[in-house]
């Protein structure tokens, strides 16, 4: 089957702030509102609605799909919300997509928020439930710890200087003065700035990371065939990938994305895009940290493997750059409501091909631009091509019937479309709500009818076959692993299944308790971003004679004396303490120390 | 299929939670209904014209056709009870000492009801459609919440 | 052709009021497993997109995406979560197929619900923070008002709620799968505890574990699969108004649209004309009854004849819940729109043994995500492609 083309037609965007005094569905109006009078459509117009949000955790709201649906104009509509973590907001520019695409729909409005001020005390601690209820959380992790153990990986394999890096945040803050949207935009910001600020979990600095923020995106897209009667310029979406890796991130080298590169490959070879170093104009990908715009650059096949840095410091990636990287200003410079921030990406495509970009627009002419998002545990990219030209290869029938019945449309859309083009409503440029009105700290916590509440939500897991041996093991002193006999791999932490092969794995094996660091990270910062006293040292340890690995913590050592490749060895509990826990390992110190 | 565990003793369960609070802003209009129903005891609604709807609480927008609103018209005291439930159990389905009825109120002038407690409720049995007038904390104990409300109940005469 | 999707593989696991000594991952294992054989298909090499169907708080992890592709065999494939109802995994999978993005789709949707301590606390996390949590009723309230509602509209009573209850739990005792068959008198149900009057006990859905997971392929590619492909001829789904305050008491008028759309598609005007198995959803047993009249499967003033006939038996004119629904199955959260489904399927397909209904051409599933929401989805299936 092919599906119908698809256009982006219009955008619409709140300010991004620290604290918005906007619930999240006042929010997720403001933009969906901006967005359908940008291309002068009405909420009758709209056939389906698509949501993109990220955790309940930071909203507060169990469901909150259903909480934010009336904010997004779903009342009464086919109304689906997606969620695939942190690459959410690009997704749900590919829902858009296919439900548009499927001949179902002509128009969707697509809808982004994410309101992370309410978590408390601080939403980093909504991060902490995302590692594995058993084996990752008794550590207390951080969700700095991911991003320092990759970008500490990434820098360690190719040699990189951390100022080359550091240039993405200045980069994209100077970018960002340019957005009216901004939460952090900084003309004047350099280097030396950041490589200044305060280390969180070395190598991750304060600067290097986007900003907590509330705000709320939308897009409307609209299938080939009413598109021309909204606008004489869409944006087409010439090609969407996605692709999800194995939970199992201590499994994998965290140098290279390959989910970001599976996820490209789909969307190039939709929309046709054979030389994407030639044939893409401008680039939107994915920087909650700096080094991630660099790590995605490669995963999207725009530059070598560890060459992105090289880059960012000889200015490619600037706005008037051989290719222009986060024009946008990016989640490090307009700042970071999860999902919000990856549908930002689209929009600023939009307007970047629209040459509506204001000071921020690219010069030339671009005609094909690249939005990316990433999220879950170093695990999902989400990719999205959009071009000035409407793709080849797709497009013409799908199957007869599934139509949704149209609603309420306005004239425009029950008419042909206009002989003069010109005709058509201009696009207000730009789109941007009013809303997104920022509350001080002190006006967040004086807000006339705030409340409060701390959720009950307590879980008793059922452990399974795999994790309840494994505990076992470890109570006795052992590390314990199952083997699969197709793929002859040995899986540390063990599961019954084979993820790789699809079947039962084989059998147990005792395996070594001996291991060589895959990488570390300094940590100053507690789960909930208390000041730590003493550093932790967290580190993906490979084990000996295995395929796989996990995340402890090191003991006994220096931070200074700490190198990626230090082989290392468990170092248990007394027996009599350990109670079948990944905390009966007390910790991994260097091997053959006394 | 997978291998399972036979021995009921290794059956395995580990406790957890998600160790967060929230603190939510009531918005925009939200912050309107609060002041007024604290300070002036009223209950704040918003009309929308086209859709010839007028909402309570307060809305900044209208969920049928996005238009914006503004916090422009008051509804109540007095209202109609659109439909009623005796809760005897708490959150976890634990039996309450006193059980407790809550109710669907449609203000007079709103097209929307408030959930809220009935209380007051007197000899008459309740019925769907029957009059109830709100009651309010006095003036001083309020707190710009949902909880100056002390309920609704049945209309005097 | 209607939608062009067909579903070609159905599997599942658990169903039961505990499943103990399975993680919720082996849980989905076995049921992939079970639909990949029954589809005939590898995921590693044959389904090109994975639609998961989950709710964080429901599972006790953030971001719950990120667990979910090993054990399904979708690592480093297309996956996605949907957070809804596994029916609307269904309506995604449609769209999938039709867009041109896959042939072949997995859809999952499971319960690991004992592993829930504080099913309340989650589900009042789900009500308005600002203007309904205060009050810090359990979320029931939101059902015993709607329950009071309905029952004023329609003139239908608390013994119609009873009769729901006992055929879904006797209709339970034929089948294999259920976690609560039982043969339960309208009197026991009318002397159950009331929770918030005039709900009651029994009329409760109680929870199980559980997993489905649905194969469903273009319909190019359906017939090389299986000689058996049940069509989806309709799926529709929509929202009503999130608020407690501005949406529609006593009716469901979000079922309506979404029955409304998949009844379009599949060309259907007349449904009660022309369905012939339904699978509803009745978490409260009210809202059985609730929705044959939204999906215009009956009128309201229809309903107290059909119970008291035995109209909607399993040997009636409608069977509705021939599987024993909700009450008689288990109440599987964001899997019950696949419960549903592939009861539809079996019985589609003759194969639902001793509650086998008789000439089954067109059968209706249709989900609600429980208070306090107002959405719905709904598919039409049938076993010739309309």
């Amino acid at each position: 089957m092919t599906g119908k083309r698809v256009a982006v037609v219009g955008a619409g965007m709140t300010r991004f702030v620290r604290r918005a005094q906007e619930t999240g569905k006042e929010l997720a109006w403001e933009a969906a509102r901006a967005a359908l009078d940008s291309c002068e459509l009405t909420l009758g117009d709209v056939d389906a609605v698509c949501l993109g949000t990220a955790p309940d955790a930071f909203d507060g709201v169990h469901m909150k799909g259903e909480y934010l649906s009336d904010g997004c104009g779903a009342l009464g509509k086919p109304f689906i919300r997606t969620y695939v973590g942190g690459g959410s907001g690009v997704f749900v520019g590919i829902q858009g997509w296919y439900s548009v695409a499927s001949g179902m729909f002509d128009v969707a409005l697509v809808v982004a928020e994410e309101k992370m001020s309410s978590c408390q005390p601080h939403p980093q601690g909504a991060f902490l439930t995302i590692f594995d209820n058993v084996l990752e959380r008794p550590l207390e992790p951080n969700l700095l710890w991911i991003f320092a153990l990759e970008m500490n990986r990434y820098m360690h394999a190719y040699g990189l200087d951390k100022r080359d890096i550091a240039a993405v945040a200045v980069k994209n803050k100077r970018n960002a003065a340019d957005h009216p949207a901004a939460l952090l935009g900084q003309a004047d910001i350099t280097v030396e700035d950041v490589l200044a600020s305060e280390t969180l979990a070395w190598p991750v600095q304060r600067l290097d990371v986007s900003p907590i923020s509330d705000g709320a995106v939308a897009v409307v897209l609209a299938s080939e065939d009413v598109a021309a009667k909204i606008t004489d310029q869409p944006v087409w979406i010439q090609g969407v990938g996605w692709n999800l890796d194995t939970a199992y991130w201590t499994n994998r080298d965290l140098v290279y994305p390959e989910y970001v590169e599976n996820a490209a490959r789909m969307a190039y070879a939709m929309a046709g895009v054979t030389e994407p170093r030639k044939q893409i104009h401008v680039a939107e990908p994915y920087d909650p940290f700096d080094y991630k715009e660099l790590h995605h650059l490669e995963g999207l096949q725009l530059f070598d493997r560890g060459k992105a840095p090289e880059a960012s410091r000889d200015g490619v990636l600037n706005r008037d750059g051989d290719l222009p990287s986060c024009p946008s200003g990016g989640l490090l410079g307009v700042g970071n409501p999860i999902a919000a921030a990856g549908l930002m990406k689209i929009a600023e495509l939009f307007w970047q091909l629209r040459g509506e970009a204001g000071a921020r627009q690219v010069p030339g002419t671009p005609e094909r631009g690249v939005a990316q998002a990433w999220g879950d545990l170093m695990q999902v990219g989400t990719v999205v091509v959009m071009g000035t030209e409407p793709p080849d290869g797709v497009g013409g029938a799908p199957p007869r019937g599934g139509r949704s019945a149209p609603s309420a449309r306005s004239a425009r859309l029950r008419a042909p479309a206009p002989a003069d083009p010109a005709s058509l409503p201009v696009i207000q440029t730009p789109p941007l709500a009013a809303g997104g009105r920022p509350l001080s700290e002190a006006g967040f916590r004086s807000a006339v009818g705030a409340v409060e509440h701390a959720v009950d939500a307590r879980y008793a897991w059922d452990t399974g076959v795999a994790i309840s041996t494994y505990l076992r093991g470890l109570q006795s002193g052992r590390i314990l692993a199952r083997e699969c006999d197709e793929c002859e791999r040995v899986l540390v932490p063990p599961r019954m299944f084979c993820e790789r092969c699809f079947r039962p794995t084989d059998r147990w094996t005792d395996v070594s308790q001996t291991g060589t660091v895959q990488t570390f990270s300094i940590c100053h910062v507690s789960w909930d971003m208390h000041p730590l006293d003493m550093p932790e040292l967290p580190a993906v340890i490979a084990i000996d004679g295995t395929d796989g690995g996990l995340l402890h913590k090191l003991g006994r050592i220096s931070p200074d004396d700490v190198e990626v490749g230090l082989a290392v060895e468990a170092v248990w509990k007394p027996g009599a303490e350990r109670t079948g826990s990944i905390l009966d390992i007390a910790y991994f110190r260097p091997r053959g120390e006394p | 299929m997978l291998d399972k565990l036979t021995d009921p003793a290794l059956v395995r369960r580990w406790g957890g939670e998600i160790p967060v609070r929230h603190r939510y802003t009531p918005g925009l209009a939200g912050e309107a209904f609060f002041t007024a129903l604290r300070d002036r005891g009223v209950l704040l609604g918003s009309r929308c014209e086209a859709c010839e709807y007028i909402y309570v609480p307060c809305r900044l927008f209208c969920e049928r056709c996005f238009a914006e609103l503004t916090a422009d018209t008051e509804v109540g005291p007095g209202g109609t009870l659109e439909s009623f439930a005796i809760g005897y159990v708490d959150v976890e389905g634990e039996p309450l000492d006193e059980p407790v009825t809550v109710g669907l109120v449609m203000p007079d002038g709103a097209d929307a009801v408030l959930f809220h407690f009935i209380v007051e409720q007197g000899e008459e049995p309740l019925e769907i459609g029957m009059r109830v007038e709100v009651v309010l904390r006095p003036p001083g104990e309020r707190t710009a919440s949902i909880l100056d409300i002390v309920g609704f109940q049945p209309a005097a005469g | 052709m209607t939608s062009g999707v067909a579903i070609v593989g159905v599997g599942h696991s658990g169903f039961s009021p505990i499943v103990a000594g399975l993680s919720y991952k082996e849980l989905m294992f076995e049921a992939a497993q079970r639909a990949y054989d029954d589809a005939g298909v590898h995921p590693r090499r044959d389904v090109d997109s994975f639609v998961c169907c989950s709710e964080d708080f429901l599972e006790g992890t953030s971001i719950f995406d990120e667990y979910v592709p090993d054990q399904l065999g979708a690592v480093q494939r297309p996956v996605q979560t949907v957070s809804g109802d596994g029916l609307f995994g269904v309506a995604t999978a449609v769209m999938l197929i039709r867009s041109g993005v896959a042939r072949v789709v997995a859809v999952e949707a499971h319960s690991k619900a004992s592993d829930i301590g504080s099913l309340g606390g989650i589900e009042l996390f789900a009500m308005d923070p600002v203007l309904n949590r205060p009050l810090g009723v359990s979320p029931l309230a939101v059902a015993g008002l709607e329950m009071n509602a309905y029952l004023e509209r329609t003139g239908l009573t608390e013994e119609h709620c009873a009769m729901v209850v006992a055929k879904n739990r006797r209709n339970a005792l034929d089948n294999p799968r259920a976690a609560y068959p039982a043969d339960v008198g309208e009197r026991q149900v009318a002397e159950s505890s009331p929770l918030f009057w005039p709900l009651k006990e029994l009329e409760v859905a109680r929870r199980a574990d559980g997993c489905v997971v649905l194969v469903l392929a273009s319909g190019e590619l359906a017939p090389e699969l299986t000689e058996a492909p049940v069509w989806v001829l309709g799926c529709g789904w929509s929202s009503g108004s999130a608020s407690l305050e501005s949406r529609t008491w006593g009716e469901a008028d979000f079922v309506r649209r979404a029955a409304d759309m998949a009844y379009g598609q599949a060309g259907i005007d007349d449904p009660s004309e022309v369905v012939d198995l339904a699978e509803v959803d009745d978490t409260f047993a009210f809202k059985e009854l609730e929705h044959l009249e939204a999906l215009r499967l009956a009128q309201a003033g229809e309903i107290a004849e059909m119970l008291e006939s035995g109209e909607v038996e399993t040997d009636g004119e409608l069977p509705v819940n021939a599987s024993g629904g909700s009450l008689g199955q288990g109440h599987l959260f964001e899997a019950g729109g696949l419960a549903r489904t592939m009861e539809c399927v079996e019985q589609l397909r003759g194969e639902a043994g001793q509650r086998q209904v008789e000439a089954v051409d067109v059968a209706v599933a249709q989900s609600w995500r429980g208070v306090p929401t107002t959405s719905a989805a709904v598919v039409v299936l049938g076993t010739g492609e309309g």
